[in-house]
């Protein structure tokens, strides 16, 4: 009690000794304010008939019908599974290649050739979505594609892959891989680095082959590193991944790939439908922000510094 | 050298084969589309593995270059990258730098509340109705403003500031200089590296940025480079199911939209080089702590 009376009283002193600090986070905590609190106050149109011409104060509250009316959209049930599906099979698959990429990068003993390849595999990170997905089109193009070419000149059938569903969740997988396994391995090689060369040398001495080398010493070194990424990435697992999708799909795969951040988009911003959107982009936030919470917890329990 | 048993040399073999086949994999696609896009039109029709251009032509990218809305884009996108990673860059170190002194009354609520906003957000359609009513649509400040600050980014940043040296800052204050003069003219030299890393990463963000606008620009004139070559890449993939046909001009949508790919991923493979040499640490710093 007498520690807070005294702080208490201190309190103003300090503020205004530190108002140059308070002047410099101003801007920067205005703009959050701006920019990220008040949409949040602006979830309130998902409880709301929201009209454009009342504004989201004065439009009138519905309660829970916006909800309602999102479950009982024949695709919002597709929507849901589409988007916890891909999202899956991306961490199912997508998880472990940078692992094993590091495994192999962190062997090579060409110190040039290493940097090298490591510059090479960064590189697809930094490029935009329009510009990958335009290089996998091109690719994927039926008539004058490469892929098409080499599967003809085989003698095979061509394939319009962009337009066949059963492809499509391969193609986003696969090509999600392909951008992000380089640059998923920076963690894994800052953590193998520091592995202690003599037991190498011990596991060596013991007969252990290169592969036994990775099982029995590589891997437990990085263990609680790979135990960190895997629960953040399960945390985050209505994250399917939206420009890749908006930017590759297309109706006709519309069954296997519409998530829901595309339809939030397509409800909300192209058909005007401001509150169902509102309703569907909060139902996901909701869930996401309690599987972050429950991942980070974890994480923590685990003896580990979470995400706070 | 010594000591390698047959089985460490064939791995070693394997190895090395395996991250040539993968260099391939990555480098393959530039390839062809330069080979591509520098193709004679009148060739490219059934398509082809383009290891060498098809004929010689440049008039895929002077067609390209002489399309008004593709210079346009890039202006756009220069304009909103430099102006949002500069903007971006000193306010993320601004707000770090207070919220990196412990003595500061308020630092854990605040640090909450930019934490929050890593967590949960207002969503597509609540930002959307905000710079409605804020008049910003169809203006430039809403491809920059709203994704100025990031609470990654001034974590990253924080975690930065609160390694510097106590000392040299405490030295300063002894001859009379305040916070600002500290901030300016102690701390954001010394931070130079961190400064660029971060502003490295707001500008491949800003030049790749597509949705905004997509969302926010109806004008074409402000449209950003990336939906302009959306927008190229669209027209192209449609005109090319009828097949190209060799007209006066010497182009097809296949080889403009190679050279426009190609052309829009230059900036970045300029910046590489520099980004390269700060961006290992910049996602070493953020993977410590938040």
């Amino acid at each position: 009690m007498a520690r807070s009376a005294i702080s208490a009283a201190n309190r103003w002193k300090y503020m205004k000794r530190d108002k140059y600090l308070y002047l410099l986070m101003l801007p920067g905590l205005f703009l959050i304010f701006l920019f990220k609190y008040v949409p949040m106050y602006g979830i309130v149109i998902a409880f709301k008939d929201y009209n454009i011409l009342l504004g989201v104060f004065d439009s009138p509250w519905v309660g829970l019908d916006q909800f309602e009316r999102l479950f009982r959209t024949p695709d919002f049930i597709q929507i849901f599974r589409n988007t916890f599906l891909i999202s899956l099979y991306k961490l199912v698959f997508g998880f472990p290649a940078p692992i094993i990429l590091a495994l192999l990068l962190n062997e090579l003993r060409n110190g040039f050739f290493k940097r090298f390849t490591q510059s090479v595999l960064y590189l697809p990170h930094f490029l935009s979505w329009v510009i990958f997905t335009g290089i996998i089109v091109a690719f994927l193009n039926p008539v004058d594609g490469v892929v098409n070419y080499v599967l003809s000149a085989a003698g095979m059938k061509t394939v319009n892959f962009m337009i066949i569903p059963e492809y499509f969740r391969t193609l986003l997988v696969s090509t999600h891989i392909y951008k992000e396994m380089g640059w998923g391995t920076i963690i894994y090689l800052a953590a193998m680095s520091g592995v202690n060369p003599d037991l190498y040398e011990a596991a060596r001495v013991d007969g252990a082959n290169k592969f036994r080398q990775m099982w029995h010493v590589t891997l437990p070194s990085i263990r609680s590193v790979i135990l960190i990424l895997m629960i953040l990435d399960l945390g985050s697992i209505l994250e399917a991944g939206f420009m890749q999708v908006f930017l590759l799909y297309n109706p006709l795969v519309y069954d296997v790939g519409d998530i829901i951040d595309t339809y939030v988009y397509r409800v909300g911003i192209q058909s005007a439908n401001y509150s169902l959107a509102t309703a569907a982009g909060l139902f996901k936030s909701v869930i996401s922000l309690a599987l972050i919470y429950t991942a980070n917890k974890i994480v923590q329990k685990s003896g580990q510094n979470g995400l706070w | 050298m010594t000591g390698m048993s047959r089985g460490e040399r064939l791995f070693g073999i394997i190895n090395y084969s395996i991250m040539l086949l993968l260099i391939a994999a990555m480098i393959y696609p530039f390839w062809y589309l330069a080979m591509a896009s520098l193709s004679d039109p009148k060739l490219t029709a059934l398509g082809g593995l383009y290891l060498l251009p098809k004929g010689f032509t440049w008039d895929a990218y002077i067609t390209v270059l002489g399309d008004t809305s593709f210079w346009s884009g890039f202006r756009v996108s220069i304009v909103v990258t430099i102006l949002g990673s500069l903007i971006g860059t000193f306010l993320t170190a601004a707000t770090a730098y207070a919220i990196s002194k412990n003595r500061l009354q308020g630092r854990m609520a605040v640090s909450f509340l930019i934490l929050f906003t890593m967590l949960f957000s207002g969503g597509l359609v609540p930002n959307y109705l905000l710079l409605k009513e804020l008049g910003m649509l169809d203006t430039l400040w809403a491809l920059i403003i709203p994704g100025t600050l990031s609470a990654f980014h001034i974590f990253v940043m924080r975690s930065f500031f609160v390694g510097l040296p106590e000392e040299v800052e405490e030295a300063a204050k002894i001859d009379g200089a305040n916070d600002l003069t500290v901030f300016f003219r102690i701390v954001l030299p010394l931070s130079k590296a961190v400064l660029a890393t971060i502003g490295l990463f707001m500008a491949v963000a800003y030049w790749n940025d597509f949705f905004s606008t997509i969302l926010y620009i109806t004008d074409k004139e402000k449209w950003q480079l990336q939906a302009v070559l959306r927008n190229l890449i669209d027209q192209a993939v449609q005109s090319s199911s009828n097949g190209p046909n060799g007209d006066q001009i010497h182009v097809s949508a296949f080889t403009v939209r190679s050279a426009s790919i190609l052309l829009a991923t230059l900036p970045i493979l300029l910046v590489y080089p520099f980004l390269q040499k700060h961006f290992v640490k910049g996602a070493m710093i953020g993977s410590i702590k938040g």
